[in-house]
């Protein structure tokens, strides 16, 4: 993985992506509507709301003249060498292919979440006693699963109605980082950071009693 | 019909396209090679046969998918030279060290995540890219410049303004600050571009807290404080005082009052 993603938990690049396309220019309310989806991410949000705005003030007039101008009968170097980046490294990913895929289809045949409409998903967090952002991290595997009681485990299986080795292989599909020789990255690349139970509990925005009944189960 | 995309909001609803995108994907799954060559050429926005970038994320991915190699190597190219023109407006030459090896990056990332689309542990990242490509691609940039500049150690290159007393100067800092949030609101206009690169420029060049709180108040419209301890303030986003968040308005004011006369 490049440098940029790699060091990107990927819970952030996704905040980051809901912060800059739900509007041109952030305000107060779309900042703190995501700062309580990802409250682990306060601080970074704020900065790239910050550094969002100041980017929207520049304007994209001249981005657009810019495109505009752009000779289509010729390549430029950095194309270049960004499409041969491109094919070689979907060369070396598919020729790990078979480990890839097979990686790929278990994690899609064991997502429990996939399926869930709007109101399902909501009925769910209510019957969880949880609310939506923190059926997200489950959903999103952003808690490390090795913290989660046996009971809390068994409550989500319920309430999914899902085979509670199903929802199990769900939550440990996310310790499956990429590996490989692939990568610019200083280090290894890892999974993205996770929280622990207790701390996804605490910081989803749960009331007292729904925090104490998750951490009693 | 294109493909649904897979990702899910807050709410856990799948992410849609918009309807423009759709139809166009429609259409242009539909066209022979030949006719694709000739829509990618185009690069006025505002023919009606431009291909927006969302549908050529939608074909590259489909190519990828399908392994259609000819249809990679004829939409992607497209794709990359209009984000490569993007960053050299947004990450030109001189206002970064190796401005030119961060803009390489930030184009290889993006093509890293078509390599990945589908896998990884963000399977359904460039769903974001079919529905608004330039604000995703927007948050790939800024990300991107962050992060290297986080790597060489370094803060962005500012130009530093003279300071002057802000207790002498109340009317610029009430006027230079109504204008700016007003001009985020109504962004672009022909007044306006007239005063843009200066006046960004001089909020760049603001210390980081003094810009932190100008934006947070007078952008973002957080209050400096509030007596409600539930309630998120700019104070509050800085974990400082609302004392403090006034302060820094007051300086950064003092730095901007400069463009009193201009604004």
């Amino acid at each position: 993985m490049s440098q940029t993603l790699d060091a990107t938990p990927h819970a952030l690049r996704e905040a980051y992506y809901v912060l800059s396309t739900a509007q041109e220019v952030p305000d107060a309310k779309l900042l703190d509507d995501i700062v309580r989806r990802y409250p682990q991410f306060g601080q970074e949000l704020t900065e790239f709301a910050i550094s969002i705005a100041v980017d929207a003030l520049r304007g994209d007039s001249v981005v657009e003249a810019a495109e505009a101008a752009i000779d289509t009968t010729a390549v430029s170097p950095a194309v270049s060498r960004a499409m041969s980046h491109f094919q070689n490294r979907l060369h070396a990913h598919t020729t790990r292919a078979p480990e890839v895929k097979s990686a790929h289809q278990f994690a899609d045949a064991a997502n429990p979440f996939a399926g869930l409409s709007r109101s399902e998903y909501r009925a769910f967090a209510a019957r969880l006693n949880a609310n939506a952002v923190f059926v997200g991290k489950l959903r999103d595997r952003q808690i490390d699963p090795l913290t989660m009681t046996p009971g809390f485990q068994a409550h989500v299986a319920k309430e999914l109605t899902a085979p509670l080795d199903v929802v199990m292989a769900h939550f440990s599909a996310r310790q499956a980082a990429p590996t490989g020789q692939f990568f610019k990255a200083e280090g290894k690349p890892t999974a993205g950071a996770q929280q622990s139970f207790e701390e996804a509990v605490r910081n989803s925005g749960l009331s007292e009693a729904q925090q104490t009944f998750l951490l009693e189960l | 019909m294109a493909r649904p995309l897979r990702n899910t909001d807050s709410d856990g609803a799948l992410y849609t396209r918009p309807t423009v995108v759709e139809v166009q994907i429609d259409q242009a799954i539909g066209l022979s090679r030949s006719d694709l060559g000739t829509r990618l050429s185009i690069t006025d926005h505002s023919h009606p046969a431009y291909l927006r970038s969302e549908c050529l994320v939608h074909l590259v991915r489909e190519g990828r998918r399908t392994d259609d190699q000819q249809l990679m190597s004829s939409v992607l190219p497209v794709l990359l030279a209009r984000c490569e023109a993007n960053l050299l407006v947004k990450v030109p030459d001189g206002t970064l060290p190796d401005a030119s090896g961060i803009r390489q990056q930030i184009l290889e990332d993006l093509t890293d995540l078509f390599v990945l689309d589908g896998g990884g542990d963000f399977p359904d990242e460039l769903d974001f890219y079919e529905c608004r490509f330039n604000l995703a691609f927007r948050s790939l940039r800024i990300d991107g410049v962050r992060r290297a500049m986080r790597r060489r150690g370094r803060t962005i290159r500012t130009v530093d303004l003279p300071t002057s007393d802000v207790s002498g100067e109340p009317d610029a800092y009430e006027d230079a600050f109504a204008r700016v949030s007003e001009n985020f609101k109504v962004l672009p206009t022909q007044e306006w571009d007239v005063f843009r690169e200066p006046f960004v420029k001089a909020i760049e060049a603001l210390p980081d807290d003094e810009r932190e709180a100008v934006i947070l108040v007078h952008v973002l419209g957080y209050k400096e404080e509030s007596e409600n301890p539930d309630e998120e303030t700019a104070a509050t986003r800085c974990k400082c005082t609302g004392r403090t968040i006034r302060n820094r308005l007051s300086r950064a004011a003092a730095k901007l009052s400069r463009f009193k006369e201009d604004l």
